[in-house]
């Protein structure tokens, strides 16, 4: 990756910003000098987290934590483990005291206001993310979820203004939960393609529809280059990407996950499933969406591509513009994503 | 950058709405929208918001509610709106809304500020479609009470103008009202020495069917001169009354004459689901938030705060009313001195063939007249406390309050009277004792 991500920036803020107090200093000094050793145990963790054994995640966490008590990569892991758990006041107080701590620090904050949202305290919420945004403007989850969040505050100020019933009882909205407070670096990531889907980037260019869906299966179509195969690959990549745009526009979710490769890294370090819960969720949740792409620009390197364009989404009354990175793969005749991005 | 731009477009529309309101609504449309589902919005707005009112009730309770104060906030964010600052705006609105939860058009520009800090709010009350389907009747209602009440406090009746109903108060006459049923405004005035006063103005709502109310049932409002007869205690009303109720005395003596039938029009506050109604909501009363009516209870008098309910208040310098009146103030002292010359011949030419007093004809009446000149024995007599007010529509008329005393005499009578222009002539129709 080329440009870092938020976290990644939030990371280097924390480290500037903590210097001015020695503990705090220490701390991050500690964090970051044996970060692949830490590492290691919120991978650990994490594991556990992702397998649904919560109850060995905590107590791993809570190991960690007496010998390292203000770590604050495994507070909010714990934080992230109570939520899952169902103990949002526990992990209300493991995120507040992470805010106190740590102010700069976006993450919790955003957590925070996915647990009051949860309670239907969307005022409460509002303030959290707004917290969130004021320590990085650029923070995209955050003003998702702050998206999310007045529209549902608007909804039931509309509700109450019309007397409509509902205002308690319309769809809540899904916001998202952040699950790591220092995402792996981008350069650490396990590499996302696997030796047969690489395939040559020569391999025969398919000619297809942008819009629609590309089925699960795609059935052999015959070959009918006619320009260059590096021109073509990139017009597939460049359609496939279109059409990963298309189907989350119309909603459709299986056209939408299918755009995904099976080696799809779901940002944080949540699980596909949970991925593609949140997302199914996310999209279904709107009444419209519309996602537009401009300034698209393709880099192949092999069987992998990374594209970098911007995108306008729309959903409902939300609209949100932003620079986007895709990295896809050749997996078979289809070209694949394998990790998402913003920046 | 794109947000600031979505918000400029609103706030370019909203400006746009603000100096619009300036220019005349299109009425027609606005009745016809409103005629067609009164029933059903009327049941609609009614039952709500159980979960708005639970919680604050409390902290209500120890709030005190300055009149009018709401509007004023409202009207506030509104100015910031036309500014262009919706996140300032945003704060307020939310204050707004914790104070009166159950204040209906704030709760939309509420939520239309939410949006704003989202994307571009295209219309006040920029709901879902499905939302504005399912709700049409009550958004167009939330965004007619806005736009009466942002024109009412725009166009602002002239510094020292008094409406041209208002002729001639008497000291009795500590405070007046006036109604202009076309703005879904009250006006409250004071009545010194120094002459009538502006004290305060109030969205109201009238009746479903509008105005002009002519038969028991019509759900209209009626227009006329009319009294305060009473103060019904808030603790022997249904919530639906809200803080007191104000009944008036409809059917006057012009309505009787006119076949005018129905009862039970008061001025009323709001339920407690309610801050305030649309403005076509009642079955012919005049509804005013709850704060506002207590402001009006305050000052009223029964017997003589006089209620004056026009479809258009015309507001005109107290100079060129008392001109205007001249002729009209003639004929009192002419009728005076008739009856103070007990000549009954003279005396009855100021009485119309029709006259009416409480079921007596002038014949029946006669005879009660007499006495009164009997009584008289030669002496003349005096009016005190003379108060009128002037009723123009397909008649003109004067409504008019007089004590009636004897020369010498320490009490009277307090007597009232309806006149009415025949050419250039000022008549009597109706005249009777009201204590």
């Amino acid at each position: 990756m080329v440009t870092p991500t938020p976290v990644l920036n939030n990371m280097f803020a924390l480290a500037s910003n903590l210097t001015s107090t020695a503990l705090k200093a220490l701390c991050v000094a500690a964090v970051l000098a044996t970060g692949a050793a830490h590492a290691d145990d919120y991978a650990d963790v994490n594991i556990l987290v992702r397998a649904g054994k919560l109850a060995e995640a905590l107590t791993k966490a809570d190991q960690y934590l007496a010998g390292k008590p203000r770590d604050p990569q495994m507070r909010f892991i714990k934080g992230v483990i109570q939520t899952e758990a169902g103990k949002p006041a526990d992990a209300i107080a493991t995120f507040t005291q992470i805010t106190q701590e740590y102010p700069e620090l976006p993450e919790p904050y955003n957590n925070l206001a996915v647990l009051y949202a949860g309670q239907s305290q969307f005022d409460k919420a509002r303030a959290a993310l707004e917290m969130a945004i004021r320590t990085n403007p650029s923070y995209a989850t955050a003003h998702e979820n702050l998206g999310d969040v007045y529209a549902k505050l608007a909804s039931q100020a509309y509700s109450k203004a019309l007397q409509l019933d509902g205002g308690n009882t319309g769809v809540q909205p899904k916001l998202a939960l952040i699950r790591t407070l220092f995402a792996p670096d981008a350069k650490g990531q396990k590499p996302g393609t696997n030796p047969q889907s690489s395939a040559p980037v020569t391999a025969a260019p398919v000619a297809k529809a942008p819009v629609t869906p590309p089925p699960a299966t795609l059935p052999p179509v015959a070959a009918t280059a006619t320009t260059t195969p590096v021109l073509a690959s990139e017009k597939e990549i460049e359609s496939a990407v279109r059409n990963w745009a298309a189907t989350w526009s119309a909603k459709d979710m299986a056209g939408y996950l299918a755009s995904y490769g099976k080696d799809f890294d779901p940002p944080g370090s949540v699980g596909r499933k949970a991925w593609e819960d949140d997302r199914r969720s996310r999209i279904m949740g709107k009444s419209r969406i519309s996602v537009k792409l401009s300034d698209l620009a393709v880099a192949i390197n092999g069987g992998k591509a990374v594209v970098k364009f911007k995108q306008a989404y729309s959903a409902d009354s939300l609209n949100v513009s932003s620079r986007k990175t895709l990295e896809l793969v050749k997996a078979g005749e289809r070209w694949v994503i394998v990790r998402e991005s913003t920046g | 950058m794109t947000w600031n731009l979505k918000i400029a477009v609103w706030t370019a529309a909203c400006a746009a709405l603000l100096v619009a309101l300036a220019a005349p609504p299109a009425h027609a449309e606005v009745k016809k929208s409103s005629k067609t589902a009164d029933v059903a919005t009327a049941e609609k707005r009614k039952p709500a918001l159980r979960h708005a009112k639970a919680q604050p009730a409390a902290k209500l309770a120890v709030r005190v509610d300055r009149d009018g104060q709401a509007e004023a906030q409202l009207i506030d964010i509104y100015k910031l709106i036309g500014q262009a600052k919706t996140r300032q705006a945003l704060p307020l609105a939310e204050r707004l809304v914790r104070e009166h939860p159950n204040f209906q058009l704030a709760q939309l520009v509420y939520g239309d500020l939410l949006t704003a800090q989202l994307g571009p709010v295209r219309a006040m009350g920029n709901v879902p479609d499905t939302t504005a389907k399912a709700a049409a009747q009550p958004l167009a209602e939330l965004r007619r009470e806005s736009q009466l009440r942002l024109q009412a406090l725009r166009e602002r009746p002239a510094p020292g103008l008094l409406p041209s109903q208002l002729i001639n108060l008497s000291a009795q006459n500590k405070h007046a009202i006036a109604i202009d049923t076309s703005r879904s405004r009250l006006y409250l005035f004071e009545n010194s020495s120094t002459g009538l006063k502006l004290l305060a103005d109030y969205y109201i709502s009238v009746g479903k069917s509008g105005i002009e109310k002519t038969i028991e049932g019509d759900l209209r409002t009626p227009l006329g001169v009319y009294f305060v007869t009473s103060n019904l205690n808030p603790k022997s009303l249904k919530d639906f009354y809200g803080s007191g109720a104000l009944p008036i005395n409809y059917p006057n003596q012009l309505d009787i004459k006119r076949g005018k039938t129905g009862s039970g029009i008061w001025l009323h506050g709001t339920p407690p689901t309610q801050f305030s109604r649309a403005p076509l909501a009642t079955d012919g009363c005049v509804v005013l938030a709850n704060p506002d009516l207590e402001r009006i209870i305050r000052a009223v008098r029964v017997r003589t705060t006089p209620v004056v309910i026009a479809q258009s208040l015309k507001w005109v310098a107290p100079q060129t009313i008392k001109a205007d009146s001249k002729p009209f103030e003639d004929a009192l002292k002419a009728w005076q001195i008739a009856k103070s010359s007990g000549d009954m011949t003279r005396l009855m030419s100021w009485y119309t063939p029709d006259f009416s007093s409480n079921g007596k004809t002038l014949v029946q009446w006669t005879p009660a007249l007499q006495a009164e000149i009997k009584k008289l024995d030669g002496r003349n007599i005096e009016l005190k406390d003379v108060s009128y007010m002037r009723w123009t529509d397909t008649n003109d008329t004067m409504v008019v309050t007089f004590g009636e005393l004897a020369q010498g005499a320490k009490t009277g009578q307090t007597k009232r009277q309806y006149w009415m222009r025949q050419g250039t002539e000022w008549k009597i129709f109706f005249e009777g004792i009201i204590g």
